[in-house]
Parts: C-alpha cells; sequence; structure tokens
C-alpha cells in the first residue's frame, strides 16, 4: 500500500487489523456459513434442541432460531450481522428464524465460487437482487387465500408451523390455546384490523401440572391476592374499580414544612393524615365496588375501613395486567377516588375467584363478555420446559395474527421454495451476460431448505431432493405443490398432508435473507479493533474450522 | 549545531515524502468504494459494533487516523460532507492525486510556490470551464434529469439495486418541502425531512410519508388510536403535579392546611389540562412528562396526548399546523388561559405500528410541508447504510433544484477538464505551465479509478473518452460538440454519451470538491517542517 523503501508511515493506529480484498470477503462468507450451520439441525419437525448455558448459568433450551443466536456471543462482525437477521424476522413476523439463516447462510456460500472466478461482486448482488423480485412473484403465484373465518384452516396452518417444535408432542394443544388467544385480543375496527399480541395477550406460565391442564382464560389472571385474608376470594358478578393511585396518605410534591408548636398540634396532624385516607376510602365506597385493583400500596388503614365494607382489595399490579383487566372488564383506570364515576365501575367480568395453584395464589377474572385481552394460563413440568413452550405459543400466535391480517398460504415443507428454484433455473436462461452465473446459483440456493428438511429427517438426501425437483420440473398443475414430509422423509402433495405457511412470513424470509446477503458481499475491507484499548482478536476462531 | 528541541523534528524532502504517503495511504483505503462498481467497508470497533459504509466520510472519520497530513483529508471529506453532502471519496481521491504529482515537481526543483500558484490557476480556470461549458441547465432536461441524479448518487450504494424506487421517493420528498423564499427563489430546507428507521420487512418496502412521524406510542392505551380533523396543541411543560420552584419551602402552621396545599397541587395540573381540551384540542403534544393521574382526563376527552416529543420534533410540528409551542399558560394579566389560537390543526392524527414500534403520525397539516422517510431493512447496520445512502442522495437532489444546473458524471467532466487544461498550460510561459498540466493529469484520476473498480481496461476507456473530448475541444461541429457529453458506461466496459445515459451530477458538487480538493493538498503542499515536540516530562519523579 506504502510506497517507498524509507521507514513506514504510520497513518491508520496501529492496533487496528485489517482484512482486504478475497480475504475479508472469504472471511464473510465463512463466518455466515458458520452461524447458519449452528442452527442448521433446528429445521423442520425432526429437529433437535439446543441447549444453551448463559454466563450466569442459566439453562435454555430450544429449537427457535432466534432464541438460540440471542445467547451466542460471536466475534466476528459478518455472524453479528446474520443474527440480527433473526431478530428481525422475529420482529417482524415472528417465525421462520431459522430458515431466515439458513437460506442467508446459503446465499454466500454459493456466491464464493464467484469469487475465486473473479466475478465483481456488484453483478453478484445485482443478480441476487433480480433473483429476489422473481422469487417473491412466483411465491405470491402459487399462495392461496383462505377465509379468516374459516376456524379449521388457520388451525391447519398453525399446526405444520408448530409442527417442528417441541411442543408438537402434545398435538393441536397450543394450536388451540393459540387461535383462541388471537380471537380474543382480534379487534376489526373499520376495516383496519388490529392484533396486538404483546399487550394484550399474556402468558402466565405455572410449573407444576399437566400440559393438557393449559388453556385460555375467557379473561385475565395474576400472581396476586388479596391484601388481607378476611376479605372474599370468589365473587359473582363482581363491580370492577381500577385505580392506579395509592391509597395511602400522600405527600403534597412542593416542599411543604409544619411548625408544630404544642403537642395537640402533633396529634391533629395524625388525625388529619388518617382522615384524608378515610376520605379517599369514602370515595370509594359510595361507588359501592367489590374489588378494588390498584397499581400502587394501600395503607393498613384503608384497608381496615374497605374489608369492613366487604370490599376486596388488591394492590401493586402491573400497569400492563391494569391494562388488560380495564378490557376484559369494561372499567375505567381512575387516578383520583373522588372523581370517580359509575361508568368507571367494570362489570362485564362475571367471576372473580382466587385460587392456589401450586403454592402461590392466583387471580382469576373470568366469564367475561367479550373480553378484549386474555391470559393464556400454560402448565408444565419444570420451568425449562415452560419457557420453550411458551416460544413455541409465541410463535403459534404470531402465526395466526399473521394469517388473520394477511390470509394468503403457501404450500410448506420446501414445496414454495424448491418451486422458487425451479422457476428461477428456467428464467435464468433467459438473461444475459455474467448475470446468468449467479442468478442460477441463488436459484439453488433456494433449495437448501428442502435439503436442509431431508437431512434433519435422516432420508437419502439425494435422492429425496433429485426426486422433489423432478417432480416441480413437471409441466403439471400439482408441481408447485410437493414438497418433503419431514416425519415420514418421503415426498408428499402438501395440500393432502396439510402443510401451509403464511406467505408473508415467506416473502419476508426471502428479502431480509437476500438483502443482508448482499449487504455481506459489497465488502472488501473489515477493519477492526478501531480505538485505543489492546489489540482486539479478529474473526472469532472457531470459524476457520467450521465446515458444512 | 541548532537549538536542539524537545521532540523530533523532520523536514524539507523528507517530510514532503512522508505526507505524500501518509495522504496516499487513505486515499487508498477509500479508493476502492467509489463509483457504481465499488465495495463497502465493514468497520468494527472495539465493543464490536459494526458499520458497514460505502460513504468516503464515515470511513474516514470511523477509521482514526494518527498521521496529521492524512488527518487534513479527514477533514476535508467532512467538509465536503457538510458543504455538499456527496463526492466524499472523490474529493479525497483527487487530493491525494495532486499532492503526488506535485510532490514529483518538487523533486525536480520547482519551487513548492511556483506549483501552488500553478495549481490556484488550474482550479480557477475549471471551475470557470465547467460553468461555461460543462454544466447543462435542468430545465433543458426535464424532470427525469432530477431524477437520475439522485440514481446517479444511489447507484453507487448498498440500496443502488432499487434506486429506481429511492429516487423517486426522495425527489418527490424534496421537491415537497420547497419553500419560495423573498427573492422569488425557491430553498429546499431538508431538515424539514425526518428520516426514521424500521428495522424489518426489505429495502423496497421504504414508504415516504406526507407529513409528519413521531417514533413513539400514545401515552395511554385507552385513548383512541385515530383521531380526524384533529386540533393540536404543542406544550412545552410538564403536566405533572405541580411543584414549586427547589428551595422554596412552604411553612404551614394549620395541620389542615396541609391538605390544601396537596390538593391544590393536582389542581393546578387539572386545570390547565382542562384549559387545554375545553378550548377544543384533542390532540396533545408534551415536550416533558405527563403525569399518570392526568391521563385519565385525556382517555375521558378521547384525546390522543403523547409525553417526551423532542423538543425540535414540536417546534417543526407547531411551525407546520399553525399551532404555538406554549411555554406557559400565563398570559399579561398572570392569569392561566389556553387560547383557540394557539391550536394547530391537522386531517388526521393516527398512531400505527411497523415491525414491532409504533409511530404516531401527523398527516395533512396547514402548512404541511413536511415529510416524513420510513426506511427498513434486514438489519441496523443495513437501515444505518441506507440512512446515510439516503442523506447524500437528498443533499444532491436539494442542490440541483437549488442551482438547477447539473454536470455529466462517470468521469466526463474530469476527462473534458484535463484536456482542457493541458492545451491551456501549453499558452503559458512560465513555470506554472508544468504544474498545470500535473493538475490535469491528477484530474484523471477519478475515470481510472472508476474503471479499475469496475475491473475494466482503464487504459483503453481513458484513451477513447480522451479523444471524444479532444474532438469536441477542438471543432465547432454541431456533432461533435455532442462529445463533450462522453463518459464511462462502467457496466458494459464502454463510452458512451452519458447526458443520455442519465448520469448527472450537480454542478456545484463538482466545483466544490475541486475548489476543497485543492485547497486542502495546497495546504499540505506547503508544509516543509513537521516538529513534534515530546510530551512533558512528568514532574513527580519516583522517590530515587
Amino acid at each position: 500500500m506504502i510506497p517507498g523503501n524509507s521507514a513506514p508511515v504510520i497513518v491508520l493506529n496501529t492496533n487496528t487489523q485489517t482484512d482486504d480484498g478475497k480475504r475479508a470477503q472469504l472471511a464473510n462468507i465463512r463466518a455466515s456459513r458458520a452461524v447458519a450451520d449452528i442452527i442448521r439441525t433446528t429445521l423442520g419437525p425432526k429437529s433437535m434442541l439446543k441447549m444453551l448455558l448463559d454466563p450466569m448459568g442459566g439453562i435454555v433450551m430450544t429449537n427457535d432460531g432466534n432464541a438460540i443466536l440471542r445467547e451466542i456471543d460471536v466475534k466476528h462482525p459478518a455472524a453479528k450481522s446474520m443474527i440480527e437477521l433473526s431478530r428481525t424476522q422475529d420482529d417482524e413476523v415472528g417465525d421462520g428464524t431459522t430458515s431466515v439463516i439458513i437460506l442467508a447462510g446459503e446465499l454466500m456460500t454459493v456466491s464464493e465460487p464467484f469469487f475465486t472466478m473473479k466475478i465483481h461482486p456488484i453483478i453478484i448482488v445485482s443478480s441476487y437482487f433480480k433473483a429476489m423480485d422473481h422469487a417473491l412473484k412466483v411465491a405470491e403465484k402459487i399462495a392461496r387465500e383462505i377465509s379468516v373465518e374459516n376456524h379449521e384452516e388457520i388451525a391447519d396452518v398453525i399446526h405444520s408451523c408448530i409442527g417442528t417444535k417441541f411442543s408438537s408432542r402434545w398435538g393441536s394443544l397450543i394450536v388451540d390455546l393459540a387461535v383462541q388467544a388471537v380471537k380474543a385480543v382480534f379487534i376489526n375496527k373499520n376495516g383496519k384490523k388490529e392484533v396486538d399480541i404483546k399487550r394484550y395477550a399474556k402468558v402466565e406460565k405455572i410449573p407444576g401440572g399437566n400440559l393438557e391442564d393449559s388453556r385460555v382464560l375467557n379473561g385475565v389472571m395474576f400472581n396476586k391476592d388479596v391484601t388481607h385474608p378476611k376479605m372474599r376470594r370468589f365473587i359473582q358478578n363482581p363491580r370492577i374499580m381500577l385505580l392506579d393511585c395509592p391509597l395511602e396518605y400522600k405527600k403534597a410534591e412542593s416542599m411543604t414544612n409544619v411548625e408544630m408548636t404544642k403537642e395537640e398540634d402533633f396529634a391533629e396532624i395524625l388525625r388529619q393524615e388518617e382522615e384524608e385516607v378515610c376520605k379517599l376510602c369514602q370515595a370509594i365506597m359510595k361507588f359501592n365496588p367489590d374489588i378494588v385493583i390498584t397499581e400502587k400500596g394501600v395503607s393498613d388503614i384503608a384497608q381496615h375501613f374497605l374489608l369492613k365494607q366487604n370490599i376486596s382489595v388488591i394492590r401493586r399490579i402491573r400497569k400492563t395486567d391494569n391494562n388488560r383487566i380495564a378490557r376484559v372488564s369494561g372499567a375505567t383506570i381512575v387516578n383520583r377516588p373522588e372523581e370517580l364515576q359509575e361508568s368507571d365501575i367494570g362489570t362485564k367480568c362475571k367471576r372473580f375467584e382466587i385460587k392456589l395453584v401450586g403454592d402461590e395464589y392466583y387471580t382469576f377474572m373470568e366469564e367475561c363478555e367479550e373480553p378484549k385481552a386474555c391470559s393464556i394460563l400454560l402448565r408444565g413440568g419444570t420451568k425449562d420446559v415452560l419457557n420453550e413452550i411458551e416460544r413455541n405459543l409465541q410463535d403459534a400466535m404470531s402465526v395466526a395474527r399473521n394469517i388473520i391480517l394477511d390470509p394468503k398460504l403457501v404450500p410448506g415443507g420446501g414445496a414454495v421454495e424448491m418451486h422458487v428454484a425451479t422457476e428461477l433455473t428456467k428464467i435464468a436462461n433467459s438473461i444475459e451476460g455474467i448475470e446468468q452465473w449467479p442468478f442460477l446459483a441463488a436459484a439453488t440456493a433456494f433449495e437448501v431448505i428442502p435439503r436442509t428438511l431431508a437431512q434433519n429427517c435422516g432420508c437419502n438426501v439425494i435422492r429425496i431432493v433429485t426426486e422433489l425437483r423432478s417432480k416441480h420440473a413437471e409441466e403439471s398443475k400439482d408441481a408447485p405443490y410437493w414438497g418433503i414430509d419431514g416425519n415420514e422423509g418421503k415426498l408428499a402433495d402438501m395440500r393432502v398432508i396439510k402443510i401451509w405457511e403464511p406467505l408473508v412470513v415467506k416473502k419476508q424470509t426471502f428479502k431480509t435473507a437476500v438483502e443482508s446477503a448482499a449487504m455481506l458481499l459489497r465488502i472488501d475491507n473489515v477493519v477492526s479493533g478501531i480505538s485505543k484499548k489492546e489489540k482486539k482478536q479478529g474473526p472469532a476462531g472457531n470459524i476457520e474450522d467450521a465446515e458444512i | 549545531m541548532s537549538v536542539s528541541i524537545l521532540g523530533s523534528r523532520e523536514s524539507g524532502q523528507n517530510i514532503r515524502d512522508t505526507n505524500v504517503r501518509a495522504v496516499q495511504a487513505v486515499a487508498n483505503i477509500v479508493k476502492s468504494s467509489l463509483g457504481p462498481n465499488g465495495l463497502d467497508k465493514m468497520l468494527v470497533d472495539e465493543i464490536g459494533d459494526v458499520v458497514i459504509s460505502n460513504d468516503g466520510a464515515t470511513i474516514l472519520r470511523s477509521l482514526e487516523v494518527q498521521h496529521p497530513a492524512a488527518k487534513v483529508l479527514v477533514e476535508l471529506s467532512r467538509l465536503q460532507d457538510q458543504e455538499v453532502g456527496d463526492g466524499t471519496t472523490s474529493v479525497v481521491i483527487v487530493a491525494a492525486e495532486l499532492l503526488k504529482r506535485a510532490n514529483d515537481l518538487v523533486k525536480y526543483k520547482i519551487h513548492p510556490t511556483t506549483i501552488i500558484a500553478g495549481y490556484r490557476l488550474a482550479m480557477k480556470e475549471s471551475i470557470q470551464y465547467i460553468k461555461d461549458y460543462l454544466s447543462v441547465k435542468t430545465e433543458t432536461l426535464g424532470k427525469d434529469a432530477i431524477l437520475n441524479v439522485a440514481k446517479t448518487s444511489l447507484n453507487s450504494k448498498l440500496i443502488g439495486a432499487e434506486s429506481d424506487h429511492f429516487a423517486n421517493m426522495i425527489v418527490n420528498c424534496v421537491e415537497a418541502v420547497g419553500i419560495v423564499g423573498p427573492n422569488k427563489d425557491v430553498k429546499y430546507p431538508i431538515k424539514s425531512i425526518k428520516v426514521l428507521k424500521c428495522i424489518g420487512l426489505s429495502a423496497k418496502e421504504s414508504v415516504h410519508l406526507n407529513g409528519f412521524a413521531l417514533m413513539t406510542g400514545r401515552t395511554a392505551q385507552g385513548m383512541p388510536t385515530s383521531i380526524k380533523n384533529a386540533r393540536i396543541a404543542c406544550l412545552d411543560f410538564n403536566l405533572n403535579k405541580f411543584k414549586l420552584q427547589m428551595g422554596i419551602q412552604v411553612l404551614v402552621n394549620d395541620a389542615k392546611n396541609l391538605e390544601k396545599i396537596r390538593i391544590r397541587e393536582l389542581e393546578i395540573t387539572k386545570e390547565r389540562i382542562q384549559k387545554v381540551l375545553k378550548a377544543g384540542a384533542n390532540v396533545v403534544l408534551v415536550t416533558k412528562a405527563i403525569d399518570d393521574f392526568a391521563l385519565k382526563y385525556f382517555v375521558e376527552a378521547g384525546a390522543i396526548a403523547v409525553r417526551r416529543v423532542d423538543k425540535k420534533d414540536i417546534r417543526k410540528i407547531a411551525k407546520q399546523c399553525g399551532a404555538e409551542v406554549l411555554i406557559t399558560l400565563m398570559n399579561n394579566e398572570g392569569e392561566e388561559v389556553f387560547n383557540e389560537s394557539s391550536l394547530g390543526s391537522a386531517e388526521e392524527v393516527t398512531e400505527e405500528r411497523l415491525g414491532d414500534n409504533d409511530f404516531i403520525f401527523i398527516k395533512g397539516m396547514k402548512k404541511s410541508s413536511s415529510q416524513t422517510l420510513i426506511l427498513r431493512g434486514a438489519n441496523e447496520f443495513m437501515l444505518d447504510e441506507t440512512e446515510r445512502s439516503v442523506h447524500d442522495a437528498i443533499c444532491v437532489v436539494k442542490r440541483v433544484l437549488e442551482s438547477k444546473s447539473v454536470v455529466v458524471g462517470g468521469g466526463a467532466v474530469e476527462t473534458a477538464l484535463s484536456i482542457y487544461l493541458d492545451s491551456f498550460a501549453r499558452t503559458l510561459g512560465s513555470k506554472e505551465q508544468l504544474a498545470i498540466s500535473e493538475f490535469a493529469e491528477s484530474l484523471l484520476v477519478i475515470p481510472k479509478t472508476l474503471a479499475i473498480n469496475a475491473a475494466q481496461d482503464a487504459c483503453d476507456l481513458l484513451a477513447k473518452m480522451k479523444m471524444y473530448h479532444a474532438a469536441s475541444q477542438s471543432s465547432s461541429e454541431e456533432k461533435k460538440q455532442e462529445y463533450k457529453y462522453v463518459g464511462l458506461d462502467l457496466a458494459n466496459g464502454k463510452v458512451r454519451n452519458n447526458l443520455k445515459a442519465g448520469v448527472l451530477e450537480p454542478t456545484i458538487s463538482k466545483i466544490k470538491s475541486l475548489k476543497f480538493a485543492t485547497e486542502a493538498a495546497i495546504s499540505i503542499l506547503r508544509i516543509d517542517d513537521l516538529i513534534e515536540l515530546a510530551p512533558k516530562p512528568e514532574k513527580e519523579r519516583d522517590g530515587h
């Protein structure tokens, strides 16, 4: 880089490590392949779980791509960027986190020969983008629309998505939970569809019991007990009042000093404080509620007053829980008890009950009219199992949400990817110039999904993938629907075994994978370890050894 | 024996060589990112944060260049970024080349000041030549020209594959923010364009919104998600419980009064809110906090309240919807009032969810000139790079719309200037002649680098281009005049008329980058001594 033969001129910080040209490109490719290899075995119905130990000693057991990669600490920048992908996928559609990484890794891998053939990266990138456009069109073409009202079909789709997960052992249980939960929080307000799983569908995990005891509540539940043991724990048709203020004496915000000269003054102040609390309680009692729930604290004296009126009190619940209760009971959250109105009282919830589950008390508010929020109660052997089931359930709910928002489906089981690959190969022949090569490579990259599926179920990969390819090459109407039955390791018509996936998930997978691969391919220089501290390690060590 | 200095000293030819080498090294770093076939750099800092960029200024800024002369170049690209917003890579490359050639001349015993004079003259001549002969008025080219300018800037970036989509968006966006100034000239304040990033979907799903977007949700879930015919109030004070200033103490003698103070605190805020709501406000934007107790009033009134809005944002919103940003409700008489006139209006305010974030959109404002671009992309690094590219393109479009003149890209201008300066040099009889011809030769580094990056035969293409440009300058034939627009077609490895192909850049960007590059080269060239003082010895000696 530096001409001349005198002493080298130090221009850059000497602590940096620079990789340029082909070295950087190949390192990026290897890094992304290594990431893909980590989670390759978690794709499909015969997938295996990963057990991860975090630095604190905690255990995560999962086969959710995002959950695995989130825990892994990688050093290579390209690998980091790959890991970000699964997060994007999770945020946007909530499913397909594994396939996006595998596809992106494959797109990188197939580009490697072009670097040795000295094809300009820009050409590779532009033909990848072209391939993506075509792939999206192909996927769109074989998609079919279903009716949102059709419960069974939605259940089928979720079933096929969840079929790959740990919880598939319990059959349709998770699927039913997901469908019910999403239906509960679905709001269709003048054509604007809203499904807010994050806020209104809460998963409560209680270790113990059987998984079969899990259910979606027609209402909400939370881990709280009444503040005083004598309060009622079971109420039919309660009047519910929600507060977000403390029921104790509040100090003023401004600095106030009280100057006391006589002893009586002191008593007076204490009395005053008591009186205030009493006034608060009276304001509440005027509306004759059966349950008072507040986000803040409740003083002993307030408890005493309310208990006398036979009112059950629950304190210190979370804001998010309170919002959900407001939704199911129809109550408004009130801050100042003296400003209560009759309309603020919620009566839509028909049954209030506190039950001892395991060794903790839980409040159940059930039998609500049209609840627009819900809690999902999960029971199961251990906490780790429950955590994994929760992740599965989140995926299932995302799938259900995606279908309700955009009810278009494509065949799963690698069928759509294989179809895309076949179609792209056909199109490739019509492309002129060097771009044809990378385009063709992108087409074959899509085959990685059926191939990995076949690999994971332990069948003869080459035979079955070839067979699938020939099925798709046929000009028949059924061609696009042939995929791999991951359980049997055979080819099957996806319409028959009912493996469907939402189109949005697939589209997002294609887009994210291609765009990120394109970004990484454009890099020709990696400068790492900027800044003064000690020399940093370059690419993570294990990447060199990684092989497919 | 000269007076000794505490530190090291380098002078004369030595230091010039060192400087040139340092500058050359910097230029080499960014060289491969020039042009439509340029590649990106990945920069990793010690914590492991990654920046992926094609933008010269960004790359150099992140690199922690240490050599003083090289730092000048880093500053140079930063300056170009501030002034023009685009062309940060080419300015560095030209400056380095100018310096290298100047150093060669010095070796032939030409005094640096002579070279400097020559360079200055050459710069002036070239700027004049660009203005007189090479620039093209956009009126003669139509709207496509502006789109093409945006595309040219975007083509070299990561989002180059979607340049059509982005170019359209950006041009619409910049045109929409135009304000007619007092002298009938249109200004395009690009600050009115807000660029938001949101992970998810693909770059192609980036959208352009006519209106303003805030990256926050509404404060309480009970509030409506959409309000038509919004009346907007912009408040720049707390809606917390009223609190006296620090240090003020209230001395209470009677315990009953203590309670009254407490209630009054709540009442003051409540009254304020009710005054605002009574005036008809149904969207309330607050720069500071809103207390939980106050939310209920908004929920009951069916109004959207948003807290912790950025101060810059609220000012922009206020300006465009016709609202007034109120620091207090106090009027001259010391009473608290909220006038209806302080409210602004918008057709619609909605909350929408994109990816995993909530956004508040304010659409159809009264004096709507505010535009929002929402960028989507696969991951954070990509979004950051997209934002930088979009910013460059926005700057370029703004320049063209304001100055209404463009030049042809793809190395055409540089080649034309080189030919022109070469012949101009021959009209001078002094030593400056040499400097000017070197200047002419230096400019060719741009088309050369472009060709090399695209893996094309640089010598062959350059010879062809030179031929065309020489023909256009030596003859006045109509047909040959067209030849001055001949530039590189990098995809096919040919030369072509880039005016027709739509490879355009703003004139002002070219002029400024020439100016900056020359000035930077000159300032480094003038150096003939580098004294680096050794750090002062520590005063405290360890005890021996």
